[in-house]
C-alpha cells in the first residue's frame, strides 16, 4: 500500500532565484507577492546549445551592482548581471592552456566570484576557478577590453593538488580562504591572499578489519560565518564529517546518512547547521555540534540533487538537480513552498537576496536608479538591525495565517516545555561528545589537555553568545535547542514587520 | 440502509409503481411500515443469500443492458431524423482520468529538440552509428535465462553474447566500450527465473534497471512464428512525460534505424501505466477473393468474387512485461552514481499519477 502524503504548499514568499542547466541556459524563477505563493519561470536567457552547457555558477549578491559568473564546458567563463542577462565580459578561464583538447581534459569544476571586489573603474569583479586536475586561479577581469582575456589586478595560478580530481570548493565567508576536496585528494585548506597551504586533513583511522578508505570528497562547506576553522565535507560513502582545522587533523564529527553519495552541501547562518542533498535525491539537515539528524525534506523528489543555496534573510533552501526542479523549502518546517519545473538536468541555483516587489520593477525598466539604489541600501541596513533580533520569528509567522496563530501559539507552549527536558538531555550528549574526543586522541596527554581546553573555550564561546542572544530575544536558557518560533516574540516581531512595512512605503 | 436500499431501486419501472403505492399508503399512516427487503449482506443464511444476491446482480445487468439497447435506438432514431447523434459514452479509465503532468512533452517544446539533440543517444538516432548490442547474464544464469536471451537475440539486430563469468560489471563496461558497443543488456536471474533487465548506454549512460515479469518464452505461444533476420520495425506508444521519452529514446536506440520492410517484422513496445509491454509480431497483408452471393432471384445461383486484402498478425514472443525502477545519470555505478530517477514509496502519492 503506497503511502499517501497531501502536503498542502503555503506557497513561498517574494524570491528570485538563477538556475543553470545542461543546455546552457540561465532560466530566472521569481515568486511575487502579488499571485501569493506562485513561483514560475520569469526570464530565459542564453540559446540551448549542448557545447556551452553550465557546468557551475556564482553570485556576488550585493545590493549594487551584482554579478552572476558561469563556467561553461567549452571553457569560458562569463560574467553577467543578473538583473537583464547582459553578458559584461567573457574570459577564457585560463591563458596557458590554448588547445581545445586541454579544455575538454581538464574541464572547470569550482568557480566562486568574490563579493568584496565591488567593480569599480578598472575591473568587474574577480573569481576564483579551479578545474578538474587541480588548478586554482584567481582572476580579475578589467571592463575595458572585455573580450580579449587580460588580467588586472591581484592574478595567481596555484596547483591545489598533483593526483586525483577536484570536484569542490569552497570559499569561506570572509573570503580569505579557500577548500578543496576530490577524488583521491583530501580536503585541504588554502589561504587565498599567500596562495599557501595552511591544513589538510588526514584519513581516518582504519576500521576494525583493517581496512582503509580512499578518500572521496563530494561536497565541503564553511561551517559558521565568522570562523574558517570549522569545516563540513561530505564523503562519497555517505558521511557527513566535521572539521575542526585548529585543533586535529581527523574529523571531529562523523555521521552516516543513507546509502547514496552526497552531493552537495550548505551551511545554514546560524553556525551549526547544514543541508546536504545525496545522489538519489534525498534532502536532509543536520545539526553539526552533535552530528544529529534534525530532519529530511519529504517532497516527490527523485532526481540526484546537484546544487542546495540557503536564502540569507528568509529561512528557505532551493535545491535543484537532476529531477529538473527547483524546489523551495521552508527550513523551520520542512516543508516545501514550491516546485518549477525546468525542463532540463540543472546544475546550479543560486538566489538573488536582494529582491523585492520594487526591484523586480526596476528590472523591468532595466535602469538602475541612483535614488532606488541608495533606498535599497537604507532598507538592508535597516534589515541587518532587525534581522538580529526577529529573523526566525518574523518568517516563521509570515507562513502561518492569521486564523492558525492561536492554535499555533498552544502548541507552540507545548513544545517549549518538551525542548526544556531536551536541553538537558543535550547537555549529556555533548559531554559524551568531550569524552570521546578524549577517545580519539587517547595516545598523547597533552593533546587531551589541549582539546579539553579547547573544547571549554569552545563552549564558554558559546555560553557567551547564547547569553548574547538570550539577551537580544528576551528568551529563557534554550538557546542549545534548535530555534523554533516563539508564539510571543513571533507576535511582536509581526509588529515590527508591520512598521517596517510602513517605512518602506513611507 | 433499508431506505437507501429503496432509494437505489426507485429507477425499476415496476418497482417504482409499487413503491409509489406504498408511498401513498404511508401518507396516510406513516406509523405502518412495511419493512423492506434486507440487503443481502444482512442475510445470515447462505443459501438465501447467494440467492438474493444473484437475483440483485441478474436485475442490474438486465437492466444495464436495457439502457444500453435504448440508447443505441435512440441514436439510430436520431440519425434517421437526421437529428444531431447524441455523443457516445466513454468509459472513464485510470488512464483518461489520469493526474495531470507538467512534465508531459508537448509538440511545440524548441527546448525538447534542443535537449534531444543533445542527447546520448543522438549519434544513434541519426545514424551516424550503427547500434550494437552486448547481451550478458548475471554471474549464475541457468533456467530460463539462457532460452531468454536466445530469443532475445533473434529480437535485436547485431546483438552478441558474451558469457558473463566471474567478472565485475564495470569491467564488461570497459570491456564494451573498447569495443565499440552502443549498449550493453544484462539478463538478471533469480530462482532460474529472469526477473531484472539493465539496459547501459554507452560510452557516457544512462543506465536504466527495469523490473522484468510475465515472460512467456516463443515455444510456450500458441500458433507462434519463427522470425526472419530481416531488421523489424519499431512501435513505441504512449512515452508521454520527459522520462518517458527518455526512455523510450533509449530503446530506441538499441535498433536500427533503417527497417527492412519486406521483413514485416515489428517489435513493441507499449507503455500503458507505467509498464512496458514487450510484443514481437509477424504481419502479412493477403490478398484474399471473396465470393459474394447475389441476392437476386434471378440470378440465383452466380457467384461475384471480390478481392479483399486482409492483414493478419502472427506473435513470434517472447513476450514480457518492463517496469521502471531506477534511471541512472552515467553508466552502471552503485556506490557513487547519480540518479536521474528513482522510484521512491513517497512518489506513489496516487494511482492515477504515471511517470512515463
Amino acid at each position: 500500500m503506497p503511502r499517501i502524503t497531501s502536503v498542502e504548499s503555503p506557497g513561498c514568499p517574494p524570491l528570485r532565484a538563477i538556475t543553470t542547466d545542461i543546455l546552457g541556459l540561465i532560466k530566472v524563477v521569481e515568486a511575487r507577492a502579488r499571485p501569493a505563493g506562485v513561483a514560475k519561470v520569469v526570464e530565459t536567457w542564453g540559446e540551448p546549445d549542448a557545447s556551452r552547457a553550465i557546468l557551475v555558477a556564482s553570485l556576488a549578491d550585493r545590493a549594487v551592482d551584482p554579478v552572476l559568473a558561469v563556467a561553461r564546458k567549452n571553457g569560458v567563463v562569463e560574467l553577467l548581471n543578473p538583473l537583464n542577462g547582459d553578458a559584461l565580459a567573457v574570459v577564457k578561464s585560463s591563458r596557458t592552456d590554448q588547445t581545445v583538447g586541454a579544455v575538454e581534459n581538464d574541464p572547470l569544476v569550482a568557480l566562486h566570484l568574490f563579493r568584496k571586489h565591488a567593480p569599480d573603474l578598472t575591473t568587474l569583479g574577480t573569481f576564483l576557478a579551479c578545474t578538474e586536475k587541480g588548478k586554482a586561479s584567481v582572476r580579475s577581469v578589467a571592463k575595458e577590453n572585455t573580450v580579449s582575456d587580460s588580467d588586472v589586478g591581484p592574478s595567481s595560478t596555484w596547483e591545489v593538488c598533483n593526483k586525483g580530481t577536484l570536484q569542490f570548493s569552497s570559499v569561506d565567508v570572509g573570503e580569505n580562504y579557500a577548500m578543496f576536496g576530490g577524488n583521491g585528494m583530501e580536503v585541504n585548506l588554502w589561504d587565498i591572499t599567500s596562495c599557501s597551504k595552511m591544513w589538510s586533513a588526514k584519513s581516518p583511522r582504519a576500521n576494525n578489519v583493517g581496512i582503509f578508505t580512499k578518500p572521496w570528497f563530494t561536497a565541503g562547506t564553511f561551517l559558521c560565518k565568522d570562523d574558517h576553522r570549522k569545516i563540513v565535507a561530505c564523503t562519497n560513502n555517505h558521511q557527513v564529517r566535521l572539521y575542526d582545522t585548529a585543533s586535529q587533523r581527523r574529523p571531529v564529527v562523523s555521521v552516516d546518512f543513507r546509502e547514496s553519495p552526497i552531493k552537495a552541501v550548505v551551511g545554514d547562518p546560524d553556525g551549526h547547521t547544514v543541508y546536504i542533498g545525496t545522489g538519489t535525491g534525498d534532502l536532509a539537515s543536520f545539526d553539526m555540534r552533535t552530528g544529529k539528524l534534525l530532519g529530511c525534506y519529504v517532497g516527490k523528489c527523485s532526481g540526484s540533487i546537484r546544487s542546495i543555496v540557503r536564502h540569507p534573510d528568509l529561512p528557505l533552501i532551493a535545491s535543484c538537480g537532476l529531477d529538473s526542479y527547483l524546489r523551495i523549502w521552508d527550513t523551520n518546517t520542512r516543508q516545501p513552498l514550491s516546485a518549477v519545473y525546468l525542463k532540463q538536468h540543472l546544475t546550479t541555483v543560486v538566489i538573488d537576496s536582494h529582491f523585492s516587489a520594487e526591484e523586480s520593477e526596476e528590472t523591468k525598466s532595466k535602469q538602475p536608479d541612483s535614488s532606488m539604489v541608495a533606498e535599497a541600501a537604507v532598507r538592508r541596513e535597516k534589515k541587518k538591525k532587525k534581522n538580529v533580533l526577529v529573523e526566525e520569528a518574523e518568517e516563521g509567522t509570515q507562513m502561518v495565517d492569521p486564523d492558525d496563530c492561536d492554535a499555533e501559539a498552544v502548541r507552540k507552549d507545548k513544545k517549549k516545555k518538551k525542548k526544556k527536558k531536551k536541553k538537558k538531555k543535550k547537555t549529556v550528549i555533548e559531554d559524551d561528545e568531550e569524552t570521546q574526543m578524549v577517545d580519539l586522541d587517547e595516545d598523547d596527554a597533552e593533546t587531551v589537555r589541549k582539546a579539553k581546553k579547547k573544547k571549554k573555550n569552545r563552549r564558554v564561546a558559546e555560553d557567551e553568545e547564547g547569553t548574547q542572544m538570550a539577551g537580544l530575544n528576551d528568551s529563557d536558557a534554550e538557546i542549545y535547542a534548535p530555534k523554533r518560533i516563539k508564539s510571543e516574540s513571533g507576535e511582536r516581531s509581526k509588529g515590527t514587520k508591520k512598521k517596517s512595512k510602513k517605512q518602506q512605503v513611507a | 440502509m433499508a431506505r437507501e436500499d429503496r432509494k437505489r431501486r426507485q429507477p425499476d419501472g415496476d418497482e417504482a409503481a409499487d413503491e409509489g403505492e406504498r408511498r401513498g399508503r404511508r401518507d396516510k399512516r406513516p406509523k405502518e411500515e412495511k419493512p423492506a427487503p434486507p440487503l443481502p449482506s444482512e442475510i445470515r443464511n447462505k443459501e438465501k443469500r447467494s440467492e438474493v444476491y444473484a437475483k440483485l446482480k441478474r436485475e442490474k445487468k438486465a437492466q444495464k443492458r436495457r439502457l444500453g439497447r435504448e440508447r443505441g435506438q435512440a441514436a439510430q432514431r436520431a440519425a434517421e431524423l437526421g437529428e444531431e447523434v447524441p455523443e457516445k459514452q466513454v468509459p472513464r479509465t485510470i488512464e483518461n482520468t489520469r493526474e495531470p503532468d507538467e512534465t508531459v512533452c508537448r509538440p511545440d517544446d524548441q527546448e525538447l529538440f534542443a535537449g534531444n539533440d543533445a542527447d546520448e543517444f543522438n549519434a544513434v538516432l541519426k545514424q551516424v552509428v550503427t547500434p550494437k548490442v552486448l547481451i550478458t547474464t548475471c554471474r549464475f544464469n541457468s533456467g530460463r535465462g539462457p532460452a531468454f536471451i536466445k530469443e532475445l537475440m533473434q529480437v535485436i539486430p547485431n546483438a552478441q553474447y558474451v558469457n558473463r563469468g566471474t567478472y565485475d560489471l564495470k569491467k564488461i563496461v570497459e570491456y564494451a566500450n573498447n569495443r565499440e558497443f552502443t549498449s550493453v543488456m544484462v539478463v538478471h536471474t533469480n530462482r532460474r527465473e529472469p526477473d531484472a533487465l539493465l539496459i547501459i548506454n554507452l560510452p557516457e549512460g544512462p543506465t536504466a534497471h527495469f523490473k522484468l515479469s510475465k515472460l512467456v518464452l516463443r515455444k510456450d505461444i500458441k500458433n507462434h512464428g519463427n522470425p526472419t533476420s530481416h531488421k523489424p520495425e519499431l512501435v513505441l506508444n504512449n512515452f508521454t512525460t520527459r522520462l518517458g521519452h527518455r526512455v523510450g529514446r533509449m530503446i530506441q536506440s538499441l535498433f536500427p534505424q533503417d527497417p527492412n520492410f519486406r521483413g514485416r517484422r515489428v517489435v513493441t513496445f507499449h507503455n500503458q501505466r507505467d509498464y512496458i509491454f514487450f510484443r514481437h509480431h509477424r504481419y502479412i497483408f493477403e490478398e484474399k477473393e471473396k465470393k459474394i452471393v447475389s441476392k437476386d432471384k434471378k440470378s440465383k445461383g452466380e457467384t461475384k468474387t471480390e478481392k479483399q486484402i486482409n492483414c493478419r498478425l502472427q506473435e513470434c514472443g517472447p513476450r514480457f512485461t518492463l517496469k521502471l525502477l531506477t534511471l541512472q545519470h552515467g553508466t552502471f555505478d552503485t556506490k557513487s552514481g547519480e540518479y536521474e530517477w528513482v522510484h521512491k514509496p513517497d512518489l506513489d502519492t496516487s494511482r492515477r499519477r504515471f511517470f512515463l
